[in-house]
C-alpha cells in the first residue's frame, strides 16, 4: 500500500438505490450492511428510508448514501425520481422466487433506461441460507432451509450469473440473515464505482456534470436571515 | 402485505397533487393509517413533470376530459427540426413555478426535514423584452436590476428615474409601517401603476419594471397586492445566497416537491397505489366505503380528493417550447459568489406583441427560461414555459413571444424551436372543500411564483384527518430520521 503519509484519504459520496420485489430481502440486507443486525419476520419495510454507511478502500473512503425503497414498490410506485441520480443499484431477488428474477430484470432494464449513464448495478440473490449450499447456510451452523430440510433454491446461480454477465453487472449471492457475502457486495461496488464520477472528484467528462451541480445547489439550511432583512444585497 | 381490505384507513387520499402530497408529508409521523393513490402512473396530478412520451398520453386525457383543469392541449414538431433527444431526457413541468425565498411553502419543506431530498437551484435576472424599432433591427432583452446595488450600477436608467426607483425601493420593504401607509392606503384598491406614477414619478418604463417583478398576470395588480409582492421579491432577495430572490427545484419544479413529500409518506408507513382511482363511493357511511379501480373494496374514516370543478374564473394559456440551443447569455450569474442560477424570467408587457392580424396583445406574456442544468431537458438545450392569460388570441400570442424571444437571443441565427406542447390551464372554485369527512382540494392556483394560499387547505385536511389530535404547533414540525442528518456535512 502506497506511504500517504497523515494526509487524509478523500473521501466522496456515492449514492445507492435499492431495487426489486417486495420481500425479497432489500431492507434486511442494508440492515446487515449498516447494522450488522436481521430481524426475521419483521414488519413490511417502515421508517427506514435513507441509512448511511462508510466504505473503506485502500485509497479511499465511499461514504453510501443507502436510498431504500419505503415500501413503495409493493403497488408497482416507485418512481424515476428515486433512482434518477443514483450512481450505484443494488438490484435484489429471492433465489428461492423465480418470479422475483424477473422483476429484477425489469429494473435492470429501467435503470439502463432512465438512470444516469455511469451506474454501476449489482444483481443480488438474496436468501442463500435457504439452499442447501454451503457457504450460504455455513454461517450460524443451522441447517439449511426453512424447515430445516431440502433446498429452496429455485434461481440456479449459472443462471443468474449468465444474465448478469450479459448485462454487464456485479454479481452476488447472500444471506442477509447469515450476513454472507453482505459486505462483499458493497465493497465491490464502492470499487467498482470509477473515480471519474465520484463527487470530489475534478476533471473533465461525467465528473463535470455532478461537480458544478454541487456549486449551483442552494442549500436551504444556509438561510442568511440578518442579510436578508435588509431587504437587498446592499 | 397486509390486505387493503382488512384495514380500516384514517384517510385516503386521492391524487398526488402538491396539495394532496403535502397533507401526506403533514400526516407522516401522526400513526394515522394512510391509504395514497393516484389514478395517473406518475406522480404529481396537474403539478406532475413529463417525458415527451407521458406529454403524448396527457394530451389525449386532457383531449378526452380526462383531465378537468386543462383543455385545449397539442404538441406539434416544427417543421425540419431536428435534434430532440430521447423522450426520457425530457421532464416539462405543468407546475413550472418558482418559489421565492421567503415562502411558507420553503418553511414547511425545511421544519419537516423533506427539502434534504430536493435540490434547489437559483432563478437568475429578470428581462423585459423591447420589440425591435425598425425591421432591420433586432428586438433585444433588458435585464431589469432588482437590487439598490444594481440600480445603483445600472447605465440603461437616466439618474432622475434612478431616484425615483431607489425611493421607491426603499419604501416598499417597509411600506406596513406608519407613515409609509399614508402613502399608498388610499390608493390601495387602485393599479399599482397609477400609485408609482403619481408617488414616484416613474415613467412607463419603470413601471414595466415593477410589474414585471410582481408577474402580474395581467398586469393591473392593485397597490395593495403588488406593494406586498414586490416586498416579497426584494425581501427574498440574499436570503440563501447573493444575487437571488426565488429558487427552482431542479426534475421539474412542484413535482419534484409532490414526489418527495409522497416517498416522506412512504416511510411513515403510507400505503402508496399509482395507476388506481375511485371507482365508486357509499357516501354518508361511517366509515366510508370506497370501491378503487384496482377492484378493492375499502373502509376509511375520511376521505380526501383532487377537485375537479374548475371554474375557469381564471385561465391562463401556456407553451412549452424545447430550443437547441442553451441560451447562455441569460444566465449569468449576477453577483459576486452567486451560483449559476438556472432560470431566467422574460417578461412582454402588453402591447409589445401582436397577432398575425395585427391585433396588439392586451395582457403581458411571461417566459421562464430553463437551462439544461434543471434537469428538464438534455445539455445543450432548453425549456421555455411561457403563459399569459388565455384570450381568443392567446395562443398566436405566445408563438409570436416564442419567435420574438428567439430572434431577441440568437446571434446571427435565430435557435431553433424543436417541440411545442401548447394548452389552456383553468383555476377557481366557489366551492368549500370540507363537507363532513370527505374534503375536496379546489384546482391551486396558477400565479408564476408559488402561492403561500395553495397551503392553507392543505392544514385544513390535516386538522379533518387529526380530529382532536390536531395540534397546530405541530403542524409539519418533525426532527431528522436516523441517519438522515449526517447529510449536511457532505
Ligand atoms: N431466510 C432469510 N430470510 C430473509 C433474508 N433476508 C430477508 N429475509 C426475510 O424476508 C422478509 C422480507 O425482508 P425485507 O428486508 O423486509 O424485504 P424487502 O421488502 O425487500 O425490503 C422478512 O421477513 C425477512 O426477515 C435472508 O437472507 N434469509
Ligand atoms: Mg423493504
Amino acid at each position: 500500500m502506497a506511504d500517504s503519509g497523515n494526509a487524509p484519504k478523500p473521501s466522496s459520496s456515492v449514492k445507492l438505490v435499492l431495487l426489486g420485489e417486495a420481500a425479497v430481502g432489500k431492507s434486511s440486507l442494508v440492515l446487515r450492511f449498516v447494522n450488522n443486525d436481521f430481524q426475521e419476520n419483521k414488519e413490511p419495510t417502515i421508517g427506514a428510508a435513507f441509512l448511511t454507511q462508510k466504505c473503506n478502500l485502500p485509497t479511499r473512503t465511499i461514504k453510501f448514501e443507502i436510498w431504500d425503497t419505503a415500501g413503495q414498490e409493493r403497488f408497482a410506485s416507485l418512481a424515476p425520481m428515486y433512482y434518477r441520480n443514483a450512481q450505484a443499484a443494488l438490484v435484489v431477488y429471492d433465489l428461492t422466487k423465480p418470479t422475483s428474477l424477473v422483476k429484477a430484470k425489469h429494473w435492470v432494464a429501467e435503470l439502463q433506461r432512465q438512470a444516469s449513464p455511469g451506474i454501476v448495478i449489482a444483481l443480488v440473490g438474496n436468501k442463500l441460507d435457504l439452499t442447501n449450499d454451503e457457504a450460504g447456510s455455513g454461517g450460524d451452523g443451522e441447517s439449511p432451509g426453512v424447515d430445516g430440510e431440502g433446498d429452496a433454491r429455485k434461481v440456479t446461480t449459472d443462471e443468474a450469473k449468465t444474465y448478469a454477465d450479459e448485462e454487464g453487472l456485479l454479481f452476488f449471492e447472500t444471506s442477509a440473515k447469515t450476513g454472507y457475502n453482505v459486505t462483499e457486495v458493497f465493497t465491490a461496488i464502492a470499487n467498482a464505482i470509477p473515480e471519474t464520477s465520484l463527487k470530489t472528484a475534478r476533471g473533465p467528462g461525467a465528473a463535470h456534470a455532478a461537480a458544478r451541480s454541487e456549486e449551483q445547489r442552494v442549500n436551504l439550511n444556509g438561510a442568511r436571515d440578518q442579510n436578508a432583512k435588509d431587504g437587498c444585497a446592499c | 402485505m397486509e390486505s387493503l381490505s382488512d384495514t380500516l384507513w384514517d384517510v385516503v387520499i386521492c391524487g398526488t397533487g402538491l396539495q394532496q402530497s403535502l397533507l401526506a408529508l403533514a400526516l407522516s409521523r401522526s400513526d394515522k393509517k394512510v391509504l395514497h393513490i393516484d389514478p395517473h402512473d406518475y406522480y404529481g396530478g396537474q403539478d406532475a413533470a413529463l417525458s415527451l412520451q407521458e406529454a403524448e398520453s396527457w394530451v389525449a386525457d386532457v383531449e378526452a376530459g380526462k383531465e378537468p383543469s386543462f383543455r385545449s392541449a397539442l404538441i406539434t414538431k416544427p417543421d425540419g427540426s431536428t435534434g430532440l433527444g430521447f423522450p426520457r431526457a425530457y421532464s416539462l413541468a405543468l407546475s413550472p413555478q418558482l418559489i421565492h425565498a421567503r415562502s411558507a411553502l420553503l418553511e414547511q419543506l425545511v421544519s419537516s426535514r423533506a427539502y434534504r431530498q430536493v435540490e434547489f437551484l437559483a432563478v437568475g435576472s429578470f428581462f423585459i423584452f423591447n420589440p425591435a424599432q425598425d425591421p432591420s433591427q433586432k428586438p433585444t432583452l433588458a435585464r431589469i436590476p432588482s437590487t439598490r446595488e444594481d440600480v445603483f450600477l445600472t447605465t440603461a436608467i437616466p439618474t432622475k428615474a434612478k431616484r425615483g426607483l431607489m425611493k421607491f425601493l426603499k419604501f416598499v420593504l417597509d411600506y406596513e409601517s406608519s407613515p409609509q401607509t399614508d402613502l399608498w392606503q388610499p390608493d390601495a384598491e387602485a393599479p399599482l401603476t397609477e400609485f408609482l406614477s403619481r408617488q414616484f414619478k416613474m415613467d412607463t418604463e419603470l413601471q414595466t419594471y415593477i410589474i414585471t417583478l410582481s408577474l402580474s398576470l395581467d398586469g393591473k395588480i392593485t397597490t395593495k397586492d403588488g406593494l406586498a409582492v414586490i416586498r416579497r421579491h426584494l425581501s427574498s432577495m440574499g436570503m440563501y445566497g447573493p444575487g437571488f430572490a426565488a429558487i427552482y427545484p431542479k426534475w421539474g419544479g412542484l413535482s419534484e416537491i409532490a414526489q418527495i413529500s409522497c416517498r416522506a409518506g412512504a416511510v411513515g408507513g403510507a400505503v402508496y397505489m399509482l395507476g388506481t382511482g375511485i371507482k365508486a363511493m357509499k357516501e354518508g357511511e361511517d366509515p366510508i366505503e370506497v370501491e378503487l379501480t384496482s377492484g378493492d373494496v375499502i373502509k376509511t374514516r375520511s376521505l380526501v380528493r383532487s377537485g375537479n370543478d374548475a371554474t375557469g374564473q381564471i385561465e391562463t394559456a401556456r407553451l412549452v417550447a424545447v430550443v437547441g440551443s442553451p441560451i447562455k447569455s441569460l444566465f449569468e450569474a449576477t453577483a459576486e459568489g452567486a451560483p449559476t442560477p438556472a432560470v431566467a424570467v422574460v417578461a412582454f408587457p402588453a402591447g409589445s406583441l401582436s397577432t398575425p392580424g395585427g391585433k396588439a396583445s392586451e395582457y403581458p406574456a411571461y417566459v421562464s427560461v430553463h437551462s439544461s442544468d434543471t434537469g428538464e431537458c438534455p445539455n445543450g438545450q432548453s425549456v421555455l414555459y411561457m403563459t399569459t392569460l388565455a384570450t381568443s388570441e392567446s395562443q398566436e400570442i405566445l408563438d409570436q413571444a416564442l419567435d420574438s424571444f428567439l430572434g431577441a437571443v440568437g446571434d446571427d441565427q435565430a435557435p431553433q424551436c424543436l417541440y411545442k406542447l401548447q394548452y389552456k390551464r383553468l383555476e377557481g372554485s366557489t366551492q368549500s372543500p370540507a363537507h363532513g369527512s370527505i374534503f375536496d382540494f379546489t384546482i391551486p392556483s396558477t400565479s408564476l411564483s408559488f402561492n403561500d394560499s395553495t397551503l392553507e387547505p392543505v392544514r385544513d385536511a390535516w386538522k379533518m384527518v387529526m380530529g382532536d389530535a390536531a395540534v397546530d404547533a405541530e403542524y409539519m414540525q418533525f426532527t431528522d430520521r436516523e441517519g438522515a442528518a449526517e447529510d449536511d456535512d457532505l
